[in-house]
């Protein structure tokens, strides 16, 4: 039956088609093949006859099979060339694209008389194309899921393809944006980074990454970095821009938040005269805070940092044995460092006290470890507290002496020939005298006390007013002179009501004094209109402190008149220039 | 012989002294008097003040150890006085049997020699 066709044709066309590196074979109108060339054999891998009868719908693959099946019975109906486009399994099992062309034969009466087919292995274009049609894919989910936005500009930076997130990013739609270009988004404060970005990009086609703020049509604004690449033309001339913008206003915001702390956190500890500084474990050196500079009486360095023999070649030769122990075993054993210690300034070797804090950072992400101090000046609180201890001290001191006169008064005070309650009002009375005194000391810091105050301080729990006239220029008596004089005159008023002016109500007690330049104190108390003076016995307290007390602490002589018309003191002293 | 420059204080101190059947010399009330006291008075031993108004006893100490007089400090500083001759060391304020004390420590001393 095959030589049917055979026989008519050319012996030469089954030698061409057998050349042929395609497959190839021939059907009748009731489809049987005729024909099949050797590359259609070696694709089946089976023997020439079997591959004339082969059912090749058998190879198809399943995903293929019912639109090839369709495509071939529609061409064959339509006595048109026709084309098949599928999977099929060649001989060695390995699934092929197969591209193939039928053509309709017609006999010497123009009747339809079969089809001749040609097949292509189109595998490898076909892997090819759906291996692109991939990376489209993924491209375009790039584009669209990314957190960019991207957007494409013509050179001037009008846009002309803007992805959704870019459209979100600069809160505008894509319509808007279409309209516009880079610029009208962009925030006033970027236009000439932005500017030079583009020019650069379209101009050099160097691609560029800046940071910059877009505006929204709600005048927010949003920080994005903004990286631009040239996309040029087949023929490497410039076409357009793809700019890619990724939202980073949260990060600049923090950015910011950080910046502004850390500011915060510095002009705090700066304000509160705190030098900070870090050292780099692995150098010795690090930055120091410009303060920390001025403490040691350097002069700034131009990078800010210092070496650690730096901050030691001030300390205190008598503190450095101290210091070096602690900040090594910080540095060794991670305690925290803190000691007080003095330094000598660099620049006018003044010695001044420090407190420094400090701790270990240990090393972490590619930085080794660090120590990270504060340092401040607390030579203010250690004078206070030396000046504190001298002022204990001299409190102390004060109180003992007191007490000591106190005793000495209390001693004084009894008498075994006077009554218990007389033993008391006269200790009491002098106690009195005491304590107004060291008011008065008191209230002038316990520094120099005027004699009038005294005089008025004195007297006035013993006398009226008006039986006591006062009188003298002002007199500056320091604190041991004034209690001296202060129980004197306690002990002339005590005599003067007990016994003298005082005791009646129409006397009087003149008191008149005079200071000379050369700091001569004459002193006078003069009684008038009391009972007739009568001389008391010897070795009485009061007259004892007149007498002799007073002339021993003003250096100077003392006097007392008995005068029956009244006592006469008379006092004549050389003030002490200054006394504590 | 009595330095001490609060003179109610040192009131006291002669009547202490008299008590215990002394003679008092003094009171001097201020360093230089003390000095001075100390130089030209004859007396067996002295009661001294620390604190003077116009400066501390350490000269009249010093000057009474060159004359190997035996000496008494009355302070209120407590015993952070320095004390370089090691007298016996009387705190403010004193009671008459502290004084007395204080003067038989001193005559045991300069006994032997």
């Amino acid at each position: 039956m095959a030589d049917t066709l055979l026989a008519d044709q050319d012996l030469s066309f089954r030698l061409v088609a057998d050349s042929a590196p395609v497959p190839m074979w021939v059907t009748r109108a009731d489809r049987q093949r005729l024909f099949v060339n050797r590359a259609y054999v070696a694709f089946l891998g089976c023997s020439y006859e079997e591959a004339v009868e082969f059912d090749w719908r058998r190879i198809i693959h399943p995903d293929d099979s019912e639109h090839i099946l369709q495509a071939s019975m529609t061409g064959e109906a339509s006595l048109q060339p026709f084309t098949l486009e599928g999977r099929y399994r060649r001989g060695d099992g390995e699934w092929r694209w197969i591209s193939s062309i039928s053509n309709p034969r017609w006999d010497a009466d123009g009747r339809p008389n079969g089809f001749i087919g040609v097949a292509h292995d189109v595998t490898d274009a076909k892997t090819a194309e759906i291996a692109l049609r991939e990376r489209e894919a993924q491209l375009s989910a790039m584009v669209y899921q990314s957190a960019a936005g991207f957007a494409r500009m013509d050179l001037n930076g009008k846009f002309t393809l803007v992805s959704d997130h870019f459209c979100a990013i600069s809160g505008r739609t894509r319509n808007e944006l279409l309209k516009l270009g880079i610029q009208d988004i962009t925030h006033p404060d970027d236009f000439a980074a932005s500017a030079q970005q583009m020019n650069e990009v379209a101009t050099h086609g160097t691609p560029i990454t800046i940071e910059k703020r877009y505006i929204r049509p709600d005048e927010t604004s949003v920080w994005v970095n903004n990286s631009a690449t040239l996309i040029r033309r087949e023929d490497g001339s410039p076409h357009q821009v793809l700019a890619v913008s990724l939202d980073v206003t949260t990060r600049r915001k923090s950015e910011v938040a950080l910046k502004r702390a850390s500011e915060s956190m510095r002009l705090a500890i700066e304000g509160a005269g705190m030098a900070t500084w870090e050292l780099d474990l692995s150098t010795m050196e690090g930055p120091w805070s410009p303060n920390r500079f001025e403490i040691l009486g350097y002069p700034k360095s131009a990078s800010g940092r210092a070496p650690y023999s730096d901050w030691r070649a001030r300390i205190h030769p008598d503190d450095l044995e101290r210091a070096d122990a602690a900040a090594q075993r910080s540095f060794s054993e991670g305690t925290p460092f803190e000691i007080e210690y003095r330094i000598l300034r660099a620049d006018t070797g003044e010695e001044r006290w420090l407190r420094s804090n400090g701790s270990i950072i240990p090393a972490s992400a590619g930085q080794d470890s660090r120590f990270v101090g504060i340092s401040f000046d607390i030579t203010d609180r250690k004078r206070a507290e030396v000046q504190q201890q001298l002022m204990i001290d001299e409190l102390n001191h004060r109180v003992k002496n007191t007490l000591g006169i106190v005793q000495s008064i209390a001693r004084q005070s009894i008498k075994p020939d006077s009554s218990v309650s007389e033993n008391i009002e006269a200790f009491e009375g002098r106690l009195a005298a005491l304590s107004t005194v060291h008011n008065l000391l008191t209230s002038g810091l316990w520094q120099a006390t005027s004699l009038s105050d005294l005089i008025v301080g004195s007297l006035r729990p013993l006398a009226r007013n008006e039986q006591i006239d006062a009188e003298g220029q002002r007199v500056m008596l320091g604190t041991k002179t004034a209690v001296t004089m202060a129980l004197a005159l306690h002990e002339l008023a005590t005599n003067a009501l007990k016994y003298g002016a005082l005791s009646v109500p129409d006397g009087h007690v003149h008191i008149r004094w005079t200071l000379s330049d050369l700091g001569e104190l004459k002193l006078s108390w003069i009684e008038r209109g009391g009972p007739k003076v009568v001389v008391p016995e010897k070795g009485r307290f009061g007259l004892r402190m007149i007498e002799k007390g007073i002339a021993a602490e003003l250096r100077g002589t003392v006097e007392i008149v008995f005068d029956t018309d009244g006592l006469i003191f008379r006092l004549k002293a050389q003030l002490p220039e200054s006394e504590d | 012989m009595l330095v001490e420059d609060e003179i109610v204080i040192a009131m006291m101190l002669e009547d202490m002294i008299i008590k215990l059947e002394g003679v008092p010399v003094g009171p001097a009330t201020s360093l230089q008097k003390g000095l001075d006291m100390a130089r030209s008075e004859t007396f067996d031993a002295a009661v001294l003040d620390v604190n003077l108004g116009d400066g501390n006893s350490d000269d009249i100490a010093n000057l009474l150890a060159q004359r190997q007089i035996p000496f008494i400090l009355a302070t209120g500083y407590g015993a952070t006085t320095p004390n370089a001759h090691a007298a016996p060391i009387l705190q403010k304020p004193y009671m008459l049997r502290d004084l007395e004390k204080a003067f038989a420590d001193i005559f045991c001393v300069i006994k032997p020699q």
